[in-house]
């Protein structure tokens, strides 16, 4: 009985641990997400502006500029 | 995190070929001074292998180079400068003087991470003046531009310790805190203070979405870069780059109040201690020569998660092209075959081009060709030898790990195609040295590049022999269906590959490349 209870507790052990890690990456994949929110707004805020004027000579210069400031 | 040592006995020290030997029983912080001169310290328990009662710590290998000759040797615990080891002594060969210092003769020291760099503790006041110049320089421009910033870091330790920088310290490090609370908007002002400093005539370079790095040019043609590490408060936690999430409130921050190095006024946190504390630990005001930050998982994770990432390998890049190219300017194989296949009558856009051998190649052909790179120093000689003879070949920015720069630059690219010209993008041992998130970036480029038709050839490494090859382009063998899976993913449509055996002895058993063309 004693062995058969210290087997359930250490498999529930190595089942919450499991789901910790898993619950971990997921985390970090959020996370992650952070910069691909910036990196896309930053776009779109710096260089559509200049797209949206249908001015070709304009939609450079601001994606000149936007090269020269990575 | 291990306990700060106090001041113990240290007995039976010994310095020989292996390292230094000491026996304390408590730890103790030591310097390694040789001819006088202060070059490594570090904690003996820490640091050390115990070796019965001993504990031996081996010369770090950034200093192994120097060890051949004499020198007199003294070790002396840090806090107290009590000697307790000071004996001439031979190492390696035993041939002359040991001198620790750089090819132009200035002297080096290890820095707590044991690299080798030139500590300030060598420098005098006079030659501290340019980085004081720098420093001022760099804080009005971000001022200028409406961020507060501030020294940090070792920087503001020396100053509020002693007014002064830290002998054992190397360089100068700056911090902001953002008004943002989300690390995003703490991202998106970071770009925004990045460009705002170009406008102005800086060079910089990204370290991190939070975190750049603004080069000073100096008297002599010396330039000198200075790390500027963005931070944001958020529930009640300050988080700052690289190392820091810590409790603090905004009143120890701001309004900033000022600190002195070497007379000079310097802009610093309210509470400058306060930041100290977080920092170094309660007991920063007690120097510690060989402090190693001990960053709990949970704030590297945060600050990993939220803004790292977008560096891969490129310090090994960088040092690889902080070298002058071996070779002149001569064309792969695979360009050669690329370009026979294609015509020349196309634009070339060469990702990953290094050092833009291929890139100049197709120009100096009649080809229209772009190249572009993460590292902007491997394509400068192409670059300026392409504008001196007058060839078109272009060279960009692009951070395969950063999508806005893979956007921003493709879109730039294909903005400057002619209507009506072909584009053929090549990339070369690229999808062989990278991470998923840069190979899912290379076939965005593709795919945006290509949008008005043409094709894309890649060459990767995908049999590693030992013929060096491998090693010589810093690349790892990958299979040609990982990477056709990868690219049909994103919407690639394979249309041949082939593979090449490749290296000086190009037999049965050498390392073999795969070329391999596709199309959106």
């Amino acid at each position: 009985m004693k062995k058969l209870a210290r087997r359930v507790i250490n498999q529930s052990q190595a089942d919450l641990r499991a789901r910790i890690a898993s619950l971990e990456e997921e985390v970090q994949e959020c996370r992650e997400l952070n910069r691909r929110v910036a990196e896309l707004t930053d776009v779109v805020t710096e260089v559509l502006a200049g797209v949206a004027s249908d001015d070709q000579a304009r939609v450079r210069k601001a994606l000149e500029a936007y090269e020269a400031g990575l | 995190m291990s306990s700060r040592p106090t001041d113990p006995a240290v007995l039976g020290v010994v310095v020989d070929d292996r390292g230094v030997t000491a026996r304390s029983r408590d730890e103790v912080i030591l310097d390694v001074l040789f001819d006088g001169r202060r070059i490594w310290s570090f904690w003996l328990h820490r640091d050390g292998e115990p070796s019965g009662r001993d504990h031996v710590v081996a010369w770090p290998a950034a200093l192994r180079t120097f060890l051949e000759g004499t020198a007199r040797i003294s070790v002396a615990v840090s806090r107290t400068g009590q000697v307790v080891f000071d004996e001439e002594v031979v190492l390696g060969d035993g041939e002359g003087r040991i001198d620790i210092s750089d090819a132009d003769g200035n002297p080096l020291a290890l820095d707590k991470s044991f690299r080798r760099v030139k500590t300030f503790e060598s420098r005098s006041r006079e030659q501290m003046k340019p980085l004081l110049g720098a420093m001022e320089e760099v804080l009005a421009a971000l001022h200028g531009i409406g961020v507060d910033a501030f020294v940090a870091y070792g920087t503001l330790l020396g100053a509020v310790r002693d007014g002064t920088f830290i002998g054992h310290d190397s360089d100068a490090d700056l911090g902001y805190v953002s008004r943002h609370d989300h690390p995003a908007d703490v991202a998106l002002e970071s770009y925004r203070i990045q460009r705002a400093l170009t406008r102005l005539g800086y060079r910089t370079d990204r370290y991190s979405a939070a975190a750049i790095k603004v080069y000073v040019s100096e008297e002599g043609g010396i330039t000198r870069g200075l790390d500027v590490f963005g931070g944001f408060l958020r529930d009640g936690k300050l988080h700052l780059m690289g190392e820091i999430r810590a409790p603090f409130a905004s009143e120890w921050m701001w309004p900033l109040g000022t600190v002195e190095l070497d007379g000079h006024a310097f802009p610093a946190p309210a509470q400058p201690e306060r930041l100290l504390e977080v920092t170094y630990g309660p007991s920063w005001r007690v120097p510690d020569p060989a402090f190693q930050f001990v960053t709990p998982t949970s704030t590297t994770r945060r600050l990993n998660g939220w803004f790292r990432g977008l560096r891969g390998d490129r310090s090994m890049w960088d040092r690889r092209y902080s070298r002058p190219a071996t070779t002149a300017l001569e064309p792969s194989p695979f360009v050669q075959a690329v370009a026979e296949a294609e015509g020349l009558d196309a634009r070339f856009v060469d990702i990953g081009c290094g050092r833009g051998a291929d890139t100049w190649w197709l120009a100096s052909q009649g080809a229209s060709a772009v190249g572009t790179d993460f590292v902007r120093r491997g394509y400068a000689a192409a670059q300026e030898r392409a504008q001196a003879e007058g060839a078109d070949a272009r060279f960009h920015f692009m951070n395969l790990l950063e999508t806005r720069s893979v956007l921003g630059t493709s879109a730039l690219v294909a903005a400057t195609t002619p209507p009506g010209v072909r584009t053929v993008v090549t990339a070369r041992h690229v999808a062989d040295c990278v991470n998923d998130a840069a190979l899912a970036n290379l076939w965005r480029a593709g795919r945006m590049l290509l949008a008005g038709g043409g094709r894309m050839h890649v060459e990767f490494l995908t049999r590693r022999a030992g013929d060096g090859y491998g090693r010589a382009h810093r690349v790892f063998a990958v299979r040609p269906v990982t990477v056709a899976e990868s690219a049909k993913a994103a919407g690639a449509v394979i249309r041949g590959r082939e593979i090449v055996p490749v290296g000086d002895d190009a037999d049965e058993k050498g390392s073999r490349v795969c070329r391999m063309v596709m199309e959106w």
